[in-house]
């Protein structure tokens, strides 16, 4: 009983001050709602009113969700088909303000046929050689192992990032590249792990000279697929290029710019990336109409993000 | 004690419609993952009879989540008006089963993966982005929903991983074979796809 009064007591003072704040204030919820929309609210509440009264079939949608619990597939689908039954007007033409026309970013293909034939050299190399390898490795090294490689090529390309955010105008996260550098190689026992952002929760950020080169106007150039490597463009391909030079991994042998140990060490870290990303590359073909165009766009609005970054 | 439970049913039914339309995007998108993810590690749904129904589980929760008429219309930019309302209709469908197809089997495959939600970013009145990221053994994957405001709920009509938006790069591919065929061609080229897999 005395719970029960509790309860009672602070429901009643919440009550009131809620009733009275909404008097005062409209209503303290507002505050929850984010900022852009605090302005909007009144207008949002006044045609909000009358039109949840009269939606009847709102109810019917969210019966759906309510009701799956156990349905067959045949009657969910039927369901599925009543509710969008309803809303045929939706099927109207549309005009461009009114989907906001965001064209996303293009880029020129002009040897498109030479770039497919790559294309399927490369997906066949996937299927044939990458796949099973990482596969295999991933059978064999466990994924601690494989976790710590990662951190370990994660840190030794920490030049590439410095130098690019410090050519992107970026001192402070040069800075920050630098101070995770030492973190990582000191606490971090030679980047085994990622030991400042476990423990400090320091976020770098990426860099590289593509990106360096898009943030100083360069465009693409054009598309280009290149063997091994994969969808790139002259820009970005002179970018990986000078950056090759900033991984410290390039100077284990003194007289080679490709030498068989610096190119070993690239393959196994990209086996090594490999093994926890297999079945991406097979998602993306199995989710697109035209792999080889769906790969070129996916490219085109990945790195154009990177530089508008 | 009946006054007790009145004043809290008043309290209920005034916060009940300010949530409602405050729908505060971020929740019905947060609220929507969390579902999903609440199916994917539920400990009863074991083996090909428990996957079955964590697939319809999840397709239910997917339904109540997109808007696949807005996401289609996006997808095809000013191209939707060259299709009748039939195509309309059908490519709706077939568009849906497509991206189902693709997809269901990776989200089925789910290894308690954690998801943050980190904000939301106003686009336009109706619209808004709300930004998540995706924390797996490898690295954290940046997954943005952009939602519409439809009726009185916020419906997913774009997704957008490491800055590749979905609906553009289903436009892109659209707008390859809609340039020089007739809507007819890639509604037969999407049942063929859709047709595969049954």
């Amino acid at each position: 009983m005395m719970f029960l009064q509790k309860i009672k007591k602070i429901t009643g003072l919440t009550a009131s001050i809620f009733l009275i704040s909404c008097l005062l204030f409209k209503c303290p919820f507002m505050l929850y709602a984010a900022p852009d929309d605090i302005d909007k609210t009144d207008s949002v509440i006044s045609e909000k009113q009358p039109e949840s009264a009269k939606r009847s079939d709102e109810a019917a949608s969210e019966k759906t969700l309510d009701n799956f619990e156990g349905v067959k597939a045949e009657e969910m689908s039927t369901v599925l088909a009543s509710a969008e039954e309803k809303r045929s007007d939706a099927y109207e033409d549309v005009t461009s303000d009114e989907i906001e026309f965001e064209e996303g970013p293009r880029i020129a293909d002009p040897i498109e046929s030479l770039n497919r034939g790559v294309y399927h050299f490369n997906d066949k190399v996937y299927f044939w050689v990458w796949k099973p390898l990482s596969q295999g490795y991933k059978h064999v090294v466990p994924e601690g192992i494989r976790g710590i490689f990662s951190s370990f090529y994660e840190n030794i390309k920490a030049p590439i990032r410095i130098i690019n955010n410090l050519l992107q105008g970026k001192p402070k996260f040069a800075a920050i590249e630098l101070a995770k550098f030492f973190i990582n190689s000191t606490l971090g026992v030679g980047g085994l792990r990622d030991c400042a952002k476990e423990c400090f929760g320091i976020e770098g950020r990426y860099a590289d000279f593509g990106q360096t080169l898009g943030k100083y106007g360069a465009g693409f150039g054009f598309y280009i697929v290149l063997p091994f490597i994969g969808p790139s463009s002259p820009r970005d391909g002179i970018g990986w290029l000078v950056d090759w030079t900033l991984r410290p991994t390039t100077y284990v042998s003194a007289d080679q710019w490709f030498s068989p140990q610096s190119v070993g060490l690239y393959m196994h870290e990209k086996v090594n990336d490999t093994s926890f990303h297999i079945g991406e590359y097979e998602i993306l073909k199995e989710a697109a109409i035209d792999p080889y165009i769906a790969m070129r766009d996916a490219y085109v609005q990945y790195r154009t993000k990177l530089v508008e970054r | 004690m009946k006054k007790c439970f009145g004043i809290l049913t008043i309290v209920l039914m005034m916060m009940f419609p300010i949530y409602a339309f405050g729908g505060i995007p971020f929740d019905t998108v947060k609220t929507n993952v969390n579902n999903v993810l609440e199916i994917l590690s539920d400990p009863k749904l074991k083996g090909d009879a428990g996957k079955k129904v964590k697939e319809q589980k999840v397709e239910a929760v997917a339904e109540k989540m997109f808007d696949y008429i807005e996401l289609s219309k996006r997808t095809l930019g000013l191209n939707w008006n060259k299709f009748n309302q039939e195509q309309r209709k059908e490519f709706v469908g077939l568009f849906k089963k497509t991206l189902k197809d693709a997809y269901v089997d990776k989200i089925m495959s789910y290894t308690n993966e954690r998801v943050n939600f980190t904000k939301e970013v106003s686009l336009s009145d109706t619209t808004f982005e709300v930004q998540s990221i995706v924390v797996t053994k490898s690295g954290e994957i940046p997954i943005f929903y952009r939602v519409i405001k439809k009726e009185n709920d916020w419906k997913v009509y774009d997704v957008i991983i490491e800055g590749v938006s979905l609906i553009n790069n289903y436009r892109t591919q659209f707008r390859e074979i809609l340039g020089n065929n007739p809507p007819e061609t890639l509604l037969e080229t999407l049942r063929k796809k859709t047709g595969k897999r049954q």
